[in-house]
């Protein structure tokens, strides 16, 4: 023990002078890691040679224009936001029943509800996805849309609960006691007194289910009937048959919706929350 | 609007029977449970367990959904050399992946608890390229690895290298991709616990003789323990069924398990050998998923039994 102590006392003398410093290097070069390929990508949308051209000789809006006039890529955006918006709505309103059920009631069945809203993180993309597949085999919605806003559902409830949860737990339900006092009955009062107090949760629960929808593939590629393409899975046809500069257009779009849904989700509810488990 | 009429309306109206619904219901918990508790459970079980179901009957089918039964997926996937390899090599990248990301992010982790002001900020910066499209991420490293990409024009440019190099489809190019998507979400769990973590033990720690190095190895690492659990599970299960990284960054070289997955899907069409596969690997994450469970359980009556 000692001698591994001794041999470790030049790493220990390093670490008392130079810690501070080195934690910023780590932290400058994993933020370039982390943020170089996204600044490649808006770089290269506005490179008028294409892919293959690094530094790019010229600079262009071309690509942006081809993009609007596309009316392929317009039609998956179209398709993709009347999944997310739909799937948000229904996810946001059985995210909130779960966490509801999980603040108020002690039954046996809560911890199934728990487990079952937290699974579909833990099951494997590809296996959940194919399952899908193959229950609406058997099973027909009758229609492939319904089924990709139902697969998509599945996908985001876990992520929405985890951020509504929190906010149930901690509302103060004094509120409430004092709200019945004066008369209120109980639907009254979670609409005037429960619902605003958690709503922030909530919103921010649903922002987070909306962007997770909006970016979803797995399952929408398994899921999917024949010609409908939501806008990642016409992003992977077009990387994988046939890669035009306006990929680099579509994902500078992607960028630009995800960040604006982040941001206002996180100055609605604390960045940690949604770290903690 | 058409409420406010109905509820003057009186008893008869939309208000009034709704009212009559809660009153109702409030007068027996157990319809009131169900009625709040009913929809989202109905929702996870016919559309979630349900399909895992069907999928672990249809994998003991012989060749078509409709087959009769049989074992033989599970034999034949169980007994083929390649398959083997294939589900070898998936663990050992995954294991590569899981050990570079809880390195960099817990380093990451560390830096910004521990010696950064505006944390919120930087965690911000961290989740937010998360937040994008996972297909775009990879796009992005096509674009940067590629032959006579970003990677290789700039290298040229500097004259490091004399010719592209092209690191795109090799295993490099797979880690590469797996790190960068994964990067953000172990450091959550790693930030969370690290943050929750009290400082005081470490000058404690200090005060008792001991280094910096040992004073992380001997009291931040295991209080953060379950942290580090979690951070790991998290990156182990999405990468250890992808095919979308190794698909798009890996060329023919570097099947992993999931393209397998994919392929009886999207071309062979043998859907009970793919839900066998499925089954399969699933098992694989239970199991790794209840050590790791037990890792952490045992991490927590060590420290203060939280």
């Amino acid at each position: 023990m000692s001698l591994l102590d001794g041999a470790l006392l030049p790493v220990e003398r390093f670490l008392q002078q130079h810690g501070e410093r080195l934690a910023q290097v780590v932290t400058v070069a994993v933020f370039a890691f982390l943020w170089l390929p996204i600044g490649v990508l808006v770089v290269m949308s506005f490179a008028a040679g294409g892919v293959l051209s690094f530094p790019p000789q010229e600079l262009t809006l071309r690509w942006y224009g081809v993009f609007l006039s596309n009316d392929t890529a317009i039609q998956a955006i179209g398709l993709t936001l009347r999944i997310s918006v739909v799937a948000t709505l229904v996810t946001v309103t059985l995210s909130t029943l779960i966490a509801y059920t999980v603040d108020r009631f002690a039954f046996r069945g809560r911890s199934l509800i728990q487990l079952l809203a937290t699974l579909p993180i833990v099951v494997p993309l590809v296996v959940t996805g194919v399952a899908l597949v193959l229950f609406f085999g058997t099973v027909d919605l009758g229609s492939s849309y319904w089924e990709i806003v139902v697969a998509h559902v599945v996908r985001t409830i876990p992520f929405a609960t985890l951020v509504i949860i929190p906010t149930f737990l901690t509302f103060d339900r004094g509120l409430e006691e004092a709200s019945k006092d004066l008369g209120a009955d109980e639907l009254q009062t979670f609409l005037q007194v429960t619902l605003p107090n958690v709503f922030p949760g909530i919103l921010a629960g649903g922002l987070l289910a909306f962007t997770i929808s909006f970016n979803e593939f797995v399952f929408t590629y398994f899921v999917k009937g024949s010609g409908q393409s939501t806008l990642p899975v016409y992003i992977w046809d077009q990387i994988r048959y046939n890669v035009t500069p306006e990929v680099n257009v579509i994902s500078v779009v992607f960028l630009l919706v995800a960040v604006s849904m982040v941001l206002v989700a996180v100055s609605l509810t604390r960045v940690d929350l949604i770290a903690r488990r | 609007m058409g409420d406010t009429e109905s509820t003057e309306r009186g008893p008869g109206g939309l208000a009034g029977r709704v009212r009559g619904i809660t009153d109702f219901a409030r007068e027996h918990p157990r319809v009131r449970r169900g009625l709040i508790a009913g929809p989202p459970t109905t929702f996870l079980v016919l559309f979630f367990a349900l399909p895992i179901l069907t999928m672990l009957v249809i994998s003991f089918r012989a060749g078509d959904i409709n087959g009769p039964f049989t074992l033989d997926n599970y034999t034949n996937f169980l007994t083929s050399d390649t398959y083997r390899t294939v589900l070898w090599r998936t663990l050992l990248v995954t294991v590569q992946v899981t050990a570079v990301v809880t390195v960099v992010g817990y380093a990451l982790a560390y830096s910004i608890v521990r010696f950064s002001r505006r944390t919120t900020l930087l965690l911000l910066l961290v989740i937010l390229p998360f937040w994008t499209s996972y297909i775009i991420r990879m796009y992005a490293w096509i674009n940067i690895l590629q032959s006579g990409g970003v990677l290789d024009s700039t290298l040229l440019l500097l004259n490091v290298i004399d010719q592209p190099i092209g690191v795109l489809y090799s295993q490099t190019a797979v880690l590469v991709g797996f790190t960068y998507v994964w990067l953000p979400l172990a450091v959550l769990p790693f930030y969370a616990s690290l943050s929750n973590m009290d400082p005081d033990l470490i000058e404690a720690a200090k005060d008792l003789g001991a280094g910096p190095l040992k004073a992380f190895l001997t009291v931040t690492l295991p209080t953060t323990l379950d942290g580090v659990v979690t951070g790991v599970i998290l990156v182990f299960i999405p990468t250890f069924g992808s095919f979308i990284t190794p698909r798009l960054l890996g060329g023919t070289d570097n099947i992993m398990i999931g393209m397998v997955i994919e392929n009886q899907f999207k071309s062979a069409f043998n859907y009970p050998f793919g839900a066998a596969i499925g089954i399969v690997i699933s098992a694989v994450v239970v199991v790794l998923l209840v050590l790791g469970a037990r890792v952490g359980a045992g991490n927590l009556q060590g420290s203060d039994g939280q």
